[in-house]
C-alpha cells in the first residue's frame, strides 16, 4: 500500500505514465477508501493506460472488461460450461447407473442422484469471465471495467453489488466473496448519463487533456528519439488544433502516433510538407483537416513552421481558453 | 471543522450540484481517514467523493476556495523597524490627517490588522449581504464594502501621508518600507473582504436552497404559474426524471425483443453442444422509436417546450434518430443545435435566431415549410409529435397536411398543454386537429409531460 500520494506518483512514473496531483490523489484515496474509481472524460486521454500504469505501479495483475451495448452477465461474470458437463454425464454415465441401481425406489435414486448434484455445478464447470476471475483471484488485482458508458443500464445495476461489497451471487452456488479485494478502475468517455447509483459508489476523477507542458513531457517520455525543438512544435500543434472547433480533437495517443510518425520520416523540422503529409494522423475526418489547414494558413500566411512558432507559451493553457 | 463541511455541502447543492447523504457520508469517512494536514489531498477528498460530473467541478473550484480558503490573508506590520521615535512620528501624523474614517484605516494598513468578524459583519448587513443570494452578486457588494473603507482612492490617501511623514522627516528607507507594506495590507484586505463576501454569498445560497418548495408539488404544478427559479429547480430534477424513463424503456425494450428466429446466430451459439439447438437467438426488434418533434414556441409554449427537448436530449440514447423543429409562424430545424449544444441552450438559441417582432403564430404555414423542406425526416418508423396549443390565429390549419404527415408516419401524437374544455374556445383549431392524431396528451405541467413521453416507447 502507499504510503502518500507522491509515492503513487513515482511510481506511475516508474511506469512511464506521468500523473497529476489529482490523478496520484485519487489513486491514493481509492487504495485507502477501498472503493472504485469512475475516470471520465474525452476519449484518448489515457484512462485506460492509467488502469495499466496503475497494475504495473502496485505489481498486480490486470483484468480488463471491456463493455459493449448488449454485455450480460454470460460474458462478464460467468458462464456454466454445458459441453463440459454433458461430456462428464456422458463420460459417468456407467458411474452413474451403477450407483442408481443400488436404490430400490425411484425416489430412493432421485436422492442419490440430488446427493451428487454437487458435481455437475460446481466451480468445476463455472467458466469465469473477467468479474468473476477478479473476485476469485489468488492474487490482488487491478479490474479495469472500461467504457463503461457502452453498456446497458441494467448492467450497470448488476454491477452495483459487485462495487460496493466485492461480491456476487451465483445462484447455483450462492455468494461469492472477493479473496483479495481488486482495485477497480471504470472509465468512461461520458456517451451517456451514468446513474446515480453506480456514481454514488465511485470516487470521481475527470480527466482531461493534458497542458502544453504535460504533453511535451509524455512526448519525451514516450517517444525518446524525437528532437526536443521538433517535439515542442508538435505539442504546439496539438493544443492549438484542440482549440479549434472540430469534430474529433486529435487525443494524446494520436498526438504519440504522430510523434512516431515523424521519427519515422526522419523529419528534423516542421515545414509545410511534413504537417500536410502527416495532418491525417492527427485527424480522422476530412473536413477537420480542411479545417486545420486553414486555420493555420490564416494564422502564418506563409507556412507551417512560422505558423508553428506562433503559438507560443503564453496561450499554452488550452482548456482555460475553451471555458 | 465539521459544520464547515456540512455548510460547504450545502453550498454545493444550492449551487446544483447534486450530492447524496451516502456521497457526505464518504467526504467525511475519506476526511477522517486521511486527516486535514496535505491541503491537496483534502481537497482531492472532497472533490472525488462529492462532484461526479464533470460540468459541475467548477462550482467546486468556485465555492472550495470560499470555505477553505486562505482563512486569515497575511498581513504586515509596516511599522515593525521603525524606532521609537519614528513610531511617535506615524502616531502624530496620522492624528493630524484626523479624518475619521480614513485615518482609522491608515493606521489598520499601517499596523496590518485584518478586520475582525464582527466588523465584516456590520459592513456586509450595510452593503446588502444578507439578502444577496447569487454568485455574481459578490463582486458589486465586495466594491461596496471596500468604499465603506475607503480604499478608493487609497494611492492619494498614501502618497499625502508620505508627504507628510517626509516632511517631519522620516527617513527613506521607513517611509519606503512603510509603503509597501500599506500597500500589500491594502491587497490582502480587499482579499479578505472578497473572500467574506462570497463565502456569505454561499451560505445565504445554502439557506435558501433548504427552504425552497418540495419536488413533488412542483412536478404537478402548471408550466405557467412557476417562477424561473422554481423551473430551475425543476430543469435540475429532469436528468433524474430521464434517466427513470430510459431505464424503463430499456427494459421494455429488452422484454419486448421476441422477434424471428435469427438460424445464424443460433447456429453459432450452438456449436459448443455439437449443433443441438439449446440455445436460441432471436434477431432483435428495432424497438428504438424515430422521433420528429414540432414544437409551438410562442410565448405561451415556451416553458413545456424547453422541457420536452430537454426530455428528448436526455433519452437520446433510447431514441434511434430524434429531429426537432421549432416554429412560430416559419418552421425552423433544431437538428443541429439539438446534437451538439446542451439541451440548456437549444430553445433559447432558436427564440434568438428567429427574428423579434410581433409573432402570429401559424401552424398552417410552418406546415407547408415543414413538408417542403423536410418531408424526408418522416418514415414509417417515425413517431411525429406535435407539441403547441393549436391556437392559430384563425390562419388556415392545413388539416390536408397534417393529414399527409399522419399517412406517412408510424404514428401522430399531439402534447396540449390546455384542458380539453379550452379547446373549443377562441382561436383554437385543436378540436380539428385532434381527429388527425393516434393520441392527444394534455401536458400541462412535468409530472404529465413525463408520463407522455413514457408512452413513447411503449
Amino acid at each position: 500500500m502507499f504510503k502518500d500520494k507522491r509515492e503513487v506518483q513515482n511510481c506511475l512514473g516508474e511506469q512511464q505514465y506521468i500523473a497529476t496531483d489529482e490523478i496520484s490523489t485519487v489513486l491514493f484515496l481509492a487504495e485507502r477508501l477501498d472503493k472504485p474509481i469512475l475516470a471520465e472524460g474525452p476519449a484518448g486521454v489515457g484512462k485506460t493506460e492509467l488502469a495499466k500504469a496503475w497494475a504495473g505501479a502496485t505489481g498486480r495483475e490486470l483484468i480488463r472488461l471491456q463493455c459493449y451495448e448488449g454485455l450480460d452477465e454470460t460474458k462478464a461474470l460467468y458462464e456454466w460450461e454445458y459441453a463440459k458437463q454433458m461430456l462428464y454425464t456422458q463420460l459417468l454415465r456407467d458411474k452413474l447407473s451403477q450407483l442408481l441401481s443400488e436404490a430400490e425406489t425411484l425416489s430412493a435414486a432421485a436422492d442419490r442422484l440430488a446427493n451428487e448434484e454437487d458435481v455437475f455445478f460446481s466451480e468445476r464447470f463455472l467458466l469465469p469471465r473477467p468479474l468473476l476471475r477478479a473476485l476469485t483471484s489468488d492474487k490482488p488485482v487491478v479490474l479495469l471495467i472500461d467504457e463503461i458508458d457502452r453498456s446497458d443500464t441494467e448492467f450497470e445495476a448488476f454491477l452495483l453489488e459487485i462495487l460496493s461489497d466485492f461480491q456476487v451471487s451465483v445462484p447455483e452456488l450462492g455468494t461469492i466473496k472477493a479473496r483479495h479485494q481488486p482495485l477497480v478502475l471504470l472509465t468512461s468517455n461520458n456517451t451517456r448519463e451514468l446513474s446515480e447509483a453506480l456514481k454514488r459508489r465511485c470516487l470521481y476523477l475527470f480527466v482531461d487533456y493534458p497542458t502544453m507542458e504535460q504533453e511535451l513531457n509524455i512526448v519525451r517520455l514516450k517517444v525518446p528519439d524525437l528532437n526536443v525543438k521538433l517535439a515542442q512544435q508538435a505539442v504546439q500543434i496539438v493544443q492549438r488544433l484542440r482549440t479549434m472547433d472540430l469534430k474529433k480533437s486529435p487525443s494524446v495517443s494520436e498526438t504519440l502516433d504522430w510523434a512516431k510518425a515523424l521519427v519515422a520520416l526522419n523529419a528534423d523540422h516542421m515545414d509545410e510538407a511534413t504537417l500536410n503529409t502527416t495532418l491525417t494522423v492527427l485527424l480522422k475526418h476530412e473536413s477537420d483537416v480542411q479545417r486545420a489547414r486553414q486555420g493555420m494558413e490564416s494564422r502564418s500566411g506563409r507556412g507551417g513552421s512560422q505558423a508553428v512558432d506562433r503559438y507560443d507559451a503564453n496561450d499554452s493553457d488550452p482548456r482555460r481558453r475553451r471555458r | 471543522m465539521d459544520s464547515r463541511i456540512v455548510h460547504f455541502i450545502t453550498a454545493l447543492r444550492a449551487s446544483g450540484v447534486r450530492i447524496s447523504l451516502a456521497e457526505s457520508q464518504d467526504a467525511f469517512y475519506a476526511i477522517n481517514h486521511l486527516g486535514l494536514d496535505d491541503r491537496e489531498v483534502f481537497r482531492v477528498s472532497l472533490k472525488s467523493t462529492l462532484v461526479k460530473e464533470a460540468k459541475d467541478a467548477p462550482a467546486f473550484d468556485r465555492l472550495f476556495p470560499l470555505f477553505f480558503g486562505s482563512g486569515q490573508p497575511p498581513m504586515t506590520n509596516g511599522t515593525g523597524g521603525m524606532s521609537a521615535d519614528e513610531q511617535q512620528m506615524l502616531e502624530d501624523v496620522l492624528r493630524e490627517i484626523l479624518r475619521e474614517l480614513r485615518a482609522e484605516l491608515m493606521r489598520r494598513l499601517a499596523e496590518g490588522r485584518p478586520l475582525t468578524p464582527e466588523e465584516l459583519q456590520q459592513m456586509g448587513q450595510q452593503a446588502g449581504l444578507p439578502n444577496a443570494h447569487q454568485m455574481y452578486q459578490q463582486q458589486w457588494i465586495t466594491r461596496r464594502m471596500l468604499q465603506q473603507l475607503g480604499l478608493q482612492d487609497l494611492q492619494e490617501a498614501i502618497d499625502e501621508l508620505m508627504e507628510l511623514l517626509a516632511a517631519l522627516g522620516l527617513s527613506d528607507e521607513a517611509r519606503q518600507q512603510l509603503r509597501a507594506a500599506m500597500q500589500g495590507n491594502a491587497e490582502a484586505l480587499e482579499e479578505q473582504v472578497d473572500d467574506y463576501v462570497g463565502q456569505q454569498i454561499a451560505e445565504n445560497m445554502a439557506q435558501e436552497y433548504e427552504k425552497r418548495p418540495p419536488l413533488d408539488d412542483l412536478m404537478h404544478r402548471p408550466f405557467e404559474t412557476l417562477s424561473e427559479r422554481e423551473r430551475d429547480e425543476l430543469r435540475r430534477q429532469v436528468a433524474r426524471l430521464a434517466a427513470q424513463l430510459r431505464s424503463r424503456a430499456a427494459l421494455r425494450q429488452k422484454r419486448g425483443k421476441e422477434g424471428t428466429l435469427d438460424p445464424k446466430a443460433t447456429l453459432r451459439a450452438n456449436l459448443q453442444y455439437g449443433g443441438v439447438p439449446i440455445k436460441m437467438k432471436f434477431k432483435h426488434k428495432q424497438l428504438k422509436p424515430k422521433l420528429v418533434l414540432i414544437a409551438d414556441v410562442s410565448t405561451s409554449m415556451r416553458p413545456v417546450a424547453e422541457f420536452m427537448v430537454r426530455l428528448m436530449y436526455e433519452l437520446s440514447d433510447q431514441i434511434s434518430r430524434a429531429r426537432s423543429f421549432a416554429f412560430i409562424n416559419h418552421i425552423h430545424d433544431l437538428t443541429r443545435e439539438f446534437e451538439h449544444g446542451r439541451a440548456n441552450e437549444v430553445v433559447q438559441e432558436v427564440l434568438e435566431r428567429i427574428p423579434p417582432g410581433y409573432y402570429n403564430t401559424d401552424l398552417g404555414a410552418a406546415l407547408i415549410e415543414f413538408t417542403h423542406d423536410h418531408f424526408d425526416s418522416v418514415d414509417r418508423r417515425t413517431i411525429v409529435i406535435f407539441l403547441g396549443d393549436g391556437r392559430n390565429n384563425y390562419n388556415d390549419p392545413r388539416l390536408d397536411l397534417v393529414d399527409q404527415i399522419k399517412r406517412r408516419a408510424k404514428r401522430v401524437l399531439w402534447f396540449n398543454p390546455e384542458h380539453p374544455l379550452q379547446w373549443r374556445h377562441g382561436d383554437s383549431d385543436m378540436l380539428q386537429y385532434a381527429p388527425l392524431c393516434h393520441a392527444v396528451h394534455r401536458v400541462s405541467n412535468l409530472a404529465e409531460l413525463a408520463e407522455a413521453v413514457d408512452r413513447l416507447f411503449d
